[in-house]
């Protein structure tokens, strides 16, 4: 199969829109590390009376449609409410781009992963609003439905490929996912997983098993 | 896409030289024919396939009938590990390689060990060259045949097959010591003889041959056995039909290679450290990764760039019309940091940022310039857009 960029995500990584920081933002985010692979950080300006974003500005350390998708999603954003903001799915980021290769889908949920976080710091600074990061099941699948199974650029959770979660009275995770272990994207699957349910402050370790 | 086209991946592939092209033309045109015995036409192909041999055998200080023309890389690398293998399995069943070989041999590697062999994988230092302690300790009695890359595609390190044979001659049994010199023929010097090398795989597209040929050199005396069956017309390890085209295209572009080969060996070695000196001029914050350079093949160079992703910049220099290759997960197949960069201590981090340049007789002073001028550019705008390495800029 012929993996390739479409035009819109083309000119989006040549001249991407609102590429920068803003000077005292409001709220910011950082999704993803260096360490891992790709890094998104995005800024906010947020009116607190209407709460509509009236800047937003990103800095991207990652590959082509790393940057589109930012662009895009700062695009989108922009100008609209928080809550409309907070409405804003990978998908929909991926299909304002003409689309995007299943492998690189993860790129398009970094971006909105980075603008919902982005929103909650505003929500949690400016509102009160607690960050919700106890460690549970609805809180595993929220975080595991943000893990995309390259192959199909579907999440995992969608795919029906997580079969069990089990949180153990230590916080031990273990977690049964249906791929083969010759599959050329467990790694990256499990990775992403890791990845994800590092930001659980509480929990002690990850199990993975494959069903 | 604007100007003329660079390309500085000659590792992936290489163009086929005109002159070459023009080698191949009559034997894909008028002269079709198989060779043969006795009749003119016959003859003739005949004679021009043993020429090539000789060309090749040459290049390489092996004899004529220890060279076989095969389809590729792959395909010579399967059939001389496999055949060795095979043919000395009574005697024993273990091999030894290295985890920064080439993802073509490991995956002939990996295909014996569901057949029953066993490997032992010797790790490598930061700049490539395999831990020679941890080679000596891993010999066994059963240990049949050992088996590197020559020149890393990925370092541009150059494996010292001389100690290598040494270390293997230290055991009290033949051990084959099998190189892959599909990076390093053409590039570097190599004399099988002097290196001891019982076996190589050679591919002719990495040197502006013909795509879907290589080259396999097998040692008289080398314990092997054929993998493939079929009609043997002209090599019992590689059966079936002649390309003779491909054949006499390949013949050329060794003959080509090796006609000039100091000069082209100098020109390289230059055009190499104009392309580093100048990133390292002109551009802050970047690792070089793989051996020094007047130490690796001089047709290679492997930069990362700090703060910025490789695939990225692949893409901005695609559009100036300059092709190069990096080893950024995100340009990988299933999305992993390439394994050679990892498995040499390099984060992931420097891996995302990796930027391969390998050369061919067509690269030129003006391709380099070009090429540092776009990395110049391209770097500042990645970086105006990264959130990394603020402070440090």
């Amino acid at each position: 199969m012929v993996i390739k960029y479409s035009e819109l995500v083309i000119k989006h990584f040549k001249n991407p829109h609102n590429v920068g920081t803003i000077e005292n933002p409001d709220a910011s985010a950082t999704e993803g590390s260096p360490a891992c692979g790709d890094q998104l950080t995005v800024y906010l300006k947020v009116n607190p009376e209407t709460q509509l974003i009236e800047d937003i500005k990103f800095q991207s350390y990652g590959c082509a449609s790393n940057i589109a998708t930012a662009s895009i999603i700062t695009d989108l954003a922009l100008g609209k409410t928080l809550e409309q903001a907070k409405g804003i799915t990978w998908k929909q980021a991926a299909d304002e781009l003409g689309g995007l290769p299943p492998i690189k889908m993860h790129c398009s949920v970094l971006a909105v992963d980075a603008l919902r976080s982005a929103i909650k710091n505003w929500e949690h600074k400016h509102l009160g609003k607690e960050i919700d990061d106890s460690l549970n099941k609805k809180n595993i699948v929220k975080e595991l439905q943000k893990v995309i199974y390259g192959k199909i650029g579907v999440d995992i959770v969608s795919l029906k490929l997580l079969k069990y979660i089990g949180v153990g009275e230590k916080n031990n995770v273990l977690l049964e996912i249906a791929v083969k272990k010759d599959d050329p994207f467990l790694d990256d699957v499990k990775h992403e997983i890791n990845e994800r349910l590092e930001k659980f402050p509480d929990i002690a370790s990850v199990k993975i098993s494959l069903v | 896409m604007s100007g003329k086209e660079v390309y500085l991946d000659s590792c992936k592939t290489s163009r086929l030289a005109p002159e070459v092209l023009n080698a191949m033309m009559p034997y894909l045109t008028g002269k079709y024919w198989y060779p043969g015995s006795f009749t003119s036409i016959g003859t003739e192909v005949a004679e021009v396939i043993e020429k090539a041999q000789e060309t090749v055998a040459n290049s390489l200080n092996a004899k004529p009938e220890e060279i076989t023309f095969t389809s590729g890389g792959t395909d010579a690398n399967n059939i001389a590990i496999q055949g060795i293998l095979q043919a000395n399995k009574e005697k024993g069943r273990h091999f030894i390689c290295s985890t920064i070989s080439h993802p073509s041999v490991l995956a002939v590697f990996q295909g014996l060990e569901k057949q029953g062999f066993e490997g032992t994988y010797i790790s490598a230092n930061k700049d490539g060259y395999i831990n020679l302690e941890e080679l000596k300790a891993a010999i066994r009695p059963d240990t049949i045949l050992a088996a590197f890359t020559h020149v890393n595609h990925i370092l541009g390190t150059i494996q010292d097959s001389k100690t290598i044979r040494n270390i293997l001659d230290q055991a009290d049994h033949k051990i084959y010591l099998f190189m892959d010199s599909c990076e390093a023929y053409t590039k570097i010097p190599i004399d099988v003889e002097e290196l001891g090398i019982d076996s190589l795989s050679i591919s002719a597209h990495k040197f502006n041959g013909p795509k879907g040929m290589g080259i396999l050199y097998v040692k008289k005396r080398t314990e092997i056995i054929p993998t493939q069956f079929g009609i043997v017309r002209l090599y019992k390890l590689k059966p079936g039909a002649i390309n003779v085209p491909g054949i006499v295209g390949t013949a050329k572009a060794v003959e080509m290679a090796f006609s000039d080969f100091d000069k082209q060996f100098e020109r390289y070695r230059k055009l190499q450290a104009l392309l580093y000196d100048e990133i390292i001029k002109r551009i802050p914050d970047t690792v070089l990764n793989g051996p020094p350079i007047g130490e690796r093949s001089p047709t290679h160079l492997n930069v990362t760039f700090r703060f910025i992703e490789g695939e990225a910049i692949m893409m901005m220099l695609d559009f100036d019309n300059i092709h190069v290759e990096t080893g950024s997960a995100c340009s990988s197949r299933n999305l992993q940091p390439n394994y050679i960069l990892m498995n040499t201590g390099r984060t992931h981090e420097e891996s995302h940022g990796s930027v391969r340049f390998t050369m061919d007789r067509f690269v030129t002073k003006e391709d380099i310039i070009k090429t540092v001028d776009a990395l110049e550019k391209t770097a500042k705008e990645l970086r105006r857009r990264s959130p990394l390495g603020k402070k440090e800029q």
